[in-house]
């Protein structure tokens, strides 16, 4: 759907009326759709199916240092929006500290949309449906309690023009789901294994995704296998050990103790109120050995298959692909253009030389903060899963996350996770329930002792990531490799 | 805002699905939201948003389907437009193997008893200067953050089933700032909530940060050893923990499926401690009210631990039909819980001043549950947390783990205020959706098990 010619230039009017007032900045998004539909099979029973479709449009405002927002779903409404957010950042500007600065970008106009074959929006509700009956049809045993099937389909039109001129055009198109069985164990609590969708980086990203069987419907056998195993193994003891963890638990990892302490909006204090700080301050770039010579991690956002592969940001940045951390030292951070100067003025030097496109906002009605893309550990030079257990002497193999419990500048982490395998010696020897371990960062990292290669390497979905406020639930993606940590605390102390 | 032009529209839809015999329900939400951000002593964001959700759900015999859409209500044609989409997705839809519960409107509802007329006055100008005069007074010396959202929710739910109606409208705010030492890192925090514009009291706020403030400056932090403590869990943390225990042990799904930590126990069993009486009381006015629930069903208050025994479970609509049981009122996120006072002092730091050694931990950060089926959760000290000995303040802690189970922390309690609180638990995820707990000033917990600790806040 193209843009309306007379609202387009409404937009820019009021952009230009907005910026002679001696706004600094405006920037506007107009998200002439943003559908999702949620699926979800309980036990065979459809509980949920359902569509959500919202359109309308966000404006913010620079006004002498200080943001303005406001956002409407009534486009009759443009002009109110437009005065509310002028307005808003007018106030704003009343208590400003530290004056906010957007340095002068070129302008471009642009257009991305996520690459997919077949529009998931498209496909009728009941071959959806079919097709998820015929997964959960699979699914069912007498022992297993729950079956839950869930997918979730997105698809956010947005057209985003800036007083500098820009213009973008942007479709994106995101597929998650789910699946997970739970059984009883012999001591009567209750046991988990899950699969979630995930991609390896390439690739298309509509309904195809859902139905190739490698990336999703084919893992059934082995999570039920897994669940079955689980309702006979002993609970994981209290000890330190080498622990593995795979994709599916390692992106969490990732997620919340590289991830989001490595967003400068954090670093800089503007999240203290709600989700927290960092432990990294403007002074560890360049200096903090965060992790082992091996820890190599990317913001990259653009793999080809992610929903953290966007285009460009909700401030009209492209999507660069550079490293955070490089040999286990800190040299760079999840960035937006608003940020990067803030953070350089107080530094005193140019510590960020240009945005890192991670400015995003999860609908018309929230305006953008730092967020993560895709934020990855490249792969390493350890060799496979197999090989890496074969070098392991006394460790566990850990899977999917049931708990994750993070301190507040995230500085420590408890993770609880669905299952574990015991390596003695090089070999798998057995199944163990209830796993946990817990460490602090710097210390965790620097363990980390191997990192697996190419083949071990995939990208996990994140389709709720939780952050600002008015809160905002964001898609992104990682890309990990199987990694092992040494002399980790595993386990809850009796 | 909801007027009469909106709500005649829904209710002519409403009729008109009822002569195609198709049984729906409608529901409008509408918000007015405001919202301050400071950051570094600034604004660093001042937002306004004003939406309207509708959300239509079409029951089908035993298939069901619904649809939201955001925006204005203009016409009755568009409305229809909505009802066509979640009908044909309640045409399509696979069978469920039990009979849903048709949504109802039991009687002509109108719950206004918390909409201040003064929230108005609540202008983004009038919380700069707010916060401005918190810094000057407390110091600009130290580094502050903090957000202040504040807000009008209004509500019409209509049903195929009868004529009734039930409309909802409500104002809420949360303020809270945070005070972080620029060199030391140390953070302290102050919050008020409730539903007037005069719950928010700002030389109460002064005077909470001073006196965290004269802790942190004045006495050393330590790093604890890991043991089991004496811990005295202020209010946020009560609220965050019983919101975690009550949604996976008295849940009515959680229970049925064999997932909860009370699982392996029945209705009348010791589950907690013989001093802690939960209940959900949509009339406390500490909490945010709401006299019906998205079904259309009466609230009304439901005791569900009663001295420590667990008396009943919380069922919405599809976990009672699909488990053959009476719903409670529970197709809601505006729950009341409320957990009874004791008769202790209202101060925590007066209640344990004969206690040898104690930890106050005010809030717990990002609580998890580890093991659901054995109730076990896990979260971290960070604001205002205390070391206090024989009464006296020794001086911060580090951020601390608990990791330890509900019927430990709530089944070993000493003492428990006779002050309530109320603690606002709104999740903004989406539209604004105003929740609080009532609980105790604070509670003074027994062997609660610190499992790690460390060498920073």
């Amino acid at each position: 759907m193209k843009i309306d010619q007379k609202l387009k230039e409404k937009i820019v009017k009021n952009i230009n009326l907005t910026m002679d007032k001696n706004s600094d900045y405006v920037d506007v998004r107009y998200l002439s759709s943003d559908n999702s539909e949620s699926i979800m099979l309980y036990n065979g029973n459809l509980e949920a199916n359902d569509t959500t479709f919202e359109s309308g449009i966000g404006v913010r405002v620079l006004y002498k240092g200080a943001w303005g927002f406001a956002a409407t779903s009534n486009l009759d409404a443009i002009e109110t929006c437009f005065s509310q957010s002028f307005d808003n950042a007018k106030t704003a500007s009343k208590l400003v500290n530290v004056p906010l600065k957007m340095n002068k970008k070129p302008s471009h106009k642009s257009k991305f949309i996520s690459p997919i074959l077949i529009d998931p929006f498209e496909v009728p509700l009941k071959e959806k449906l079919d097709f998820l009956i015929s997964l959960d049809d699979k699914l069912k045993e007498e022992w297993i309690l729950q079956r839950v099937i869930s997918a979730n389909f997105q698809k956010k039109h947005t057209y985003f023009f800036s007083s500098e001129g820009t213009e973008v055009e942007r479709k994106l198109f995101n597929v998650f789901a789910s699946i997970n069985i739970m059984a009883l164990d012999d001591e009567g609590q209750m046991q988990s294994r899950t699969h979630d969708l995930f991609t390896t980086g390439k690739g298309t990203r509509g309904w195809e995704m859902l139905i190739e069987p490698d990336l999703f419907s084919g893992n059934i056998d082995k999570i039920k296998s897994e669940l079955s195993e689980l309702t006979k193994a002993p609970s994981l003891e209290y000890a330190k050990r080498s622990v593995i963890l795979l994709p599916s638990q390692a992106w969490l990892q990732v997620h919340e103790t590289i991830g989001h302490p490595l967003e400068l909006d954090r670093i800089l204090g503007y999240e203290l109120s709600y989700a927290g700080g960092s432990f990294v301050d403007l002074d560890s770039f360049g200096k903090l050995q965060y992790g082992s010579k091996k820890l190599n991690v990317s913001a990259f956002g653009g793999i080809e298959n992610s929903p953290g592969s966007f285009g460009f940001d909700d401030e009209g940045s492209p999507e660069r692909n550079y490293m955070l951390i490089k040999d286990g030292l800190l040299v760079n951070a999840l960035t937006s253009r608003a940020m990067i100067s803030e953070a350089n003025q107080k530094a005193g030097k140019e510590i960020f030389k240009e945005s890192g496109g991670a400015a995003r906002a999860t609908a018309f009605y929230r305006a953008p903060i730092d967020r993560m893309t895709n934020v990855n550990i490249q792969p390493g030079n350890d060799g496979t899963l197999e090989d890496i257990i074969a070098n392991t002497e006394d460790g566990i193999i850990v899977d999917f996350p049931n708990s994750w419990s993070i301190g507040s500048n995230r500085e420590h982490f408890h993770f609880g996770c669905e299952i574990a395998w015991e390596v003695k010696k090089g070999k798998v020897t057995r199944v163990l329930k209830n796993p946990t371990y817990q460490g602090h960062t710097v210390e965790f990292y620097n363990s980390l002792s191997a990192v697996g290669d190419e083949s071990t390497w995939h990208v996990g979905q994140v389709n709720n990531c939780g952050k600002g406020e008015p809160n905002q639930v964001m898609q992104l993606g990682h890309g990990v490799p199987v990694v092992k940590f040494d002399n980790v605390i595993t386990g809850e102390r009796k | 805002m909801i007027d009469n032009t909106t709500k005649n529209i829904i209710l002519k839809v409403r009729d008109i699905a009822e002569e195609r015999n198709i049984v729906a329900s409608f529901s409008l939400h509408y918000e007015n939201s405001h919202l301050m951000r400071i950051g570094n002593n600034s604004v660093s964001l001042s937002t306004s948003e004003e939406l309207t959700r509708m959300d239509i759900e079409v029951t089908n015999g035993l298939r069901q389907g619904s649809h939201t859409q955001m925006g204005e209500i203009r016409s009755v044609e568009q409305v229809i437009e909505s009802l066509e989409i979640a009908y044909e997705k309640a045409l399509v839809a696979k069978e469920k193997d039990y009979k849903p519960i048709e949504d109802e409107v039991e009687e002509i509802f109108v719950e206004n008893s918390q909409n201040d007329n003064k929230f108005n006055d609540l202008t983004p100008d009038f919380k700069a200067e707010s916060y401005s005069k918190i810094f000057n007074s407390v110091g600009n010396n130290y580094n502050f953050s903090g957000s202040w959202s504040s807000g009008t929710t209004e509500q019409f739910i209509v049903t195929t089933k009868n004529k009734n109606s039930a409309y909802l409208v409500g104002t809420d705010q949360i303020f809270t700032i945070v005070l972080k030492h620029p060199v030391k890192s140390w953070e302290i925090t102050a919050t008020q909530t409730g539903w007037k514009k005069s719950d928010f009291d700002l030389d109460y706020v002064i005077k909470e940060l001073k006196m965290y403030v004269d802790y942190y400056e004045n006495y050393p932090a330590t790093q604890i050893d890991i043991k089991d403590y004496t811990v005295v869990l202020g209010p946020q943390a009560i609220a965050e923990v019983i919101q975690m225990a009550i949604f996976t042990g008295f849940w009515g799904r959680t229970y049925e499926e064999k997932q909860a930590w009370t699982s392996k126990n029945s209705i009348g069993d010791k589950v907690l401690g013989e001093n802690i009486t939960i209940s959900d009381d949509p009339l406390n006015d500490l909490t945010f009210k709401s006299c019906f629930d998205f079904s259309g069903q009466k609230r009304v208050k439901r005791n569900i631990v009663e001295d420590g025994k667990f008396v009943s479970l919380m069922y919405d609509s599809t976990t009672a039909a699909k488990f053959k049981r009476e719903k409670t009122g529970h197709d809601t996120s505006s729950f009341s819980i409320t957990v009874n006072t004791g008769s202790d002092v209202e101060c925590p730091i007066d209640a344990v001043k004969d206690m040898e050694e104690v930890l106050y931990i005010p809030a717990l950060h990002y609580i998890n549950l580890p093991s659901v089926s054995k109730g076990i959760f896990t979260g971290s000290s960070r604001f205002n947390a205390l070391l206090v000995r024989k009464g006296k303040v020794v001086g911060p802690i580090y951020s601390s783990r608990i990791t330890d189970t509900f019927q430990n922390v709530f089944g070993n309690v000493a003492k428990i205020s006779k002050l309530a609180k109320s603690v606002n638990l709104s999740n903004t995820y989406g539209r604004r959706a105003p929740v609080a707990f009532s609980v105790p000033n604070y509670m003074v917990c027994e062997g609660v098990k610190i499992t790690d600790c460390a060498e920073s806040f």
